[in-house]
């Protein structure tokens, strides 16, 4: 399995400058990558190109044998007439309803199961929401922000157990997070402004797991790429 | 709560209009026959009192029936109506459109076409409180809840039925309050039909009083019409508050 965008050009309609320009790059097997850039950058509109919720652009996307890729992002709301755990209940496949306890329990948020959505914190709908897609069939999952709002350790503990429990799966999560990125991501996609060429810049990430120890040099390395690319 | 404070809200605006009524006759030293005396007004309303409240009660009966009929109608048009096709924006701008009419200006055609009875009363009633309505609820059901919908539009599980049940219930207080207002416009739509030409109801006696030139039977008359309304919107506002607890748990 592999994904690839070749010379993709996007502008929205009536505008004058060019979101993307030639835009190309390759992930060459599944794994947690991450897409990084400056706000504005068009970070959210690639994700939308690659989910086909985009559709007048130009160049080619290649998705290989991928059928179903998912965009879910952090301001999603469940409808508020039944309680979370009732919500998920609903809307799981038959086949995955093994993982949904996992990862109610990984993502820390066994107790409040019963609660409405409108009763949870910020951070606690983020995580009930990428629980939601995380539980669907699918090859790929773009998760714009998805853990925002969401602390560090937390959000250490829930992206070490997503690359647990689906490794053959691809990911890219966007993500402001310097070290966040370089730390647990495959291939880290930097996107520059449609001015500078080449458009998207890939880094090699450091791609931790659980168990594995972190080697400071190497991490303070891949976060000083990172950067520098995205300058 | 919600129907006290509609009741004392009504008695409130009905003491200064007849406060100020009054002011104007004792300043202007008008006659009892222009404007009554309290006292006068006081004798009206004992005697009136029982088949005025019979005729109040046959115009909202008429009225909610008018009312209940324009509900399920604009319902059907604005849930039709809501997609971004070329039959929903010719039903948008067709319902934009004919609402710009009044429609009190084609009443006597109906009168005309269809008698002075019960039908048409009813119909008068239920197209003057349909327009506004329908542009609600049109607008309601036009508006997607990007951030609810997007989940089911991704994965395939997005249905009509789905897709109405979240904005409706996302719009609970718009809708409750748009429902509770049209109320209005159907007890105005039934009296007015009734004024014009019908047999029965309220708007007849007023139509009846006014030709006697008796301002103290029309106010019983209004304060009849305002104290029914106030207690029909406050029980719609009440019900509507106890669908959302229910719904949503609020």
């Amino acid at each position: 399995m592999r994904f690839s965008c070749r010379d993709i050009t996007f502008k929205y309609p009536d505008a004058s400058n060019y979101v993307f320009k030639n835009l190309s790059f390759e992930l060459t097997e599944p794994g947690f990558n991450a897409l990084f850039g400056p706000s504005g950058v068009g970070k959210t509109s690639f994700a939308k190109i690659i989910t086909g919720e985009i559709k007048e652009f130009s160049g080619e996307i290649s998705t290989d044998s991928m059928k179903i890729l998912l965009y879910s992002y952090n301001l999603e709301r469940l409808p508020g007439w039944s309680s979370v755990g009732k919500h998920l209940e609903k809307i799981i496949p038959l086949s995955q309803k093994s993982k949904k306890d996992e990862l109610v329990e990984a993502f820390g948020l066994k107790e409040f199961i019963g609660a409405r959505f409108s009763q949870l914190s910020l951070g606690q709908q983020n995580r009930v929401n990428l629980i939601r897609y995380l539980l669907q069939d699918f090859q790929m999952l773009i998760m714009d922000e998805s853990l925002a709002n969401v602390d560090e350790l937390t959000r250490e503990k829930i992206l070490l157990k997503i690359k647990d429990m689906f490794p053959q799966t691809f990911f890219l999560y966007i993500s402001h997070n310097v070290i966040e990125v370089s730390k647990f991501c495959k291939q880290i996609l930097v996107l520059r402004s449609a001015g500078k060429i080449p458009q998207v810049i890939t880094v090699e990430g450091e791609n931790y797991s659980t168990l594995q120890q972190v080697d400071k040099q190497k991490l303070e390395q891949t976060m000083l790429e990172v950067m520098n690319a995205s300058s | 709560m919600l129907l006290h404070r509609r009741i004392y809200q009504f008695f409130i605006i009905y003491l200064m209009g007849v406060a100020l009524l009054l002011l104007l006759k004792y300043s202007l030293n008008l006659s009892d026959y222009v404007i009554p005396s309290l006292i006068d007004i006081w004798h009206t309303g004992i005697d009136v009192f029982v088949r005025y409240f019979s005729d109040v009660m046959n115009t909202l009966s008429v009225a909610v029936v008018g009312q209940i009929v324009s509900l399920l109608l604009a319902f059907l048009i604005g849930i039709t109506g809501r997609q971004a096709t070329w039959f929903g924006s010719f039903i948008k701008v067709a319902a934009y459109n004919v609402q710009a009419y009044p429609i009190v200006a084609i009443a006597p055609i109906i009168f005309i076409l269809l008698g002075d009875g019960i039908a048409t009363r009813l119909l008068i009633a239920a197209m003057i409180c349909y327009f506004p309505l329908l542009l609600s609820v049109l607008g309601i059901m036009a508006e997607p809840i990007t951030e609810i919908e997007h989940f089911y539009k991704v994965t395939g599980r997005m249905r009509w039925q789905l897709e109405i049940k979240i904005r409706a219930f996302e719009n609970l207080n718009k809708l409750t309050t748009v429902i509770a207002g049209s109320a209005t416009l159907a007890m105005a739509g039934t009296i007015v039909a009734e004024f014009i030409a019908a047999n029965a109801g309220i708007g007849y006696s007023i139509r009846v009083a006014l030709y006697q030139s008796d301002l103290a039977k029309i106010l019983i008359a209004l304060f009849l019409i305002g104290m029914t309304l106030s207690v029909y919107q406050g029980l719609l506002e009440a019900t509507g508050y106890a669908v959302r607890k229910g719904w949503a748990r609020i």
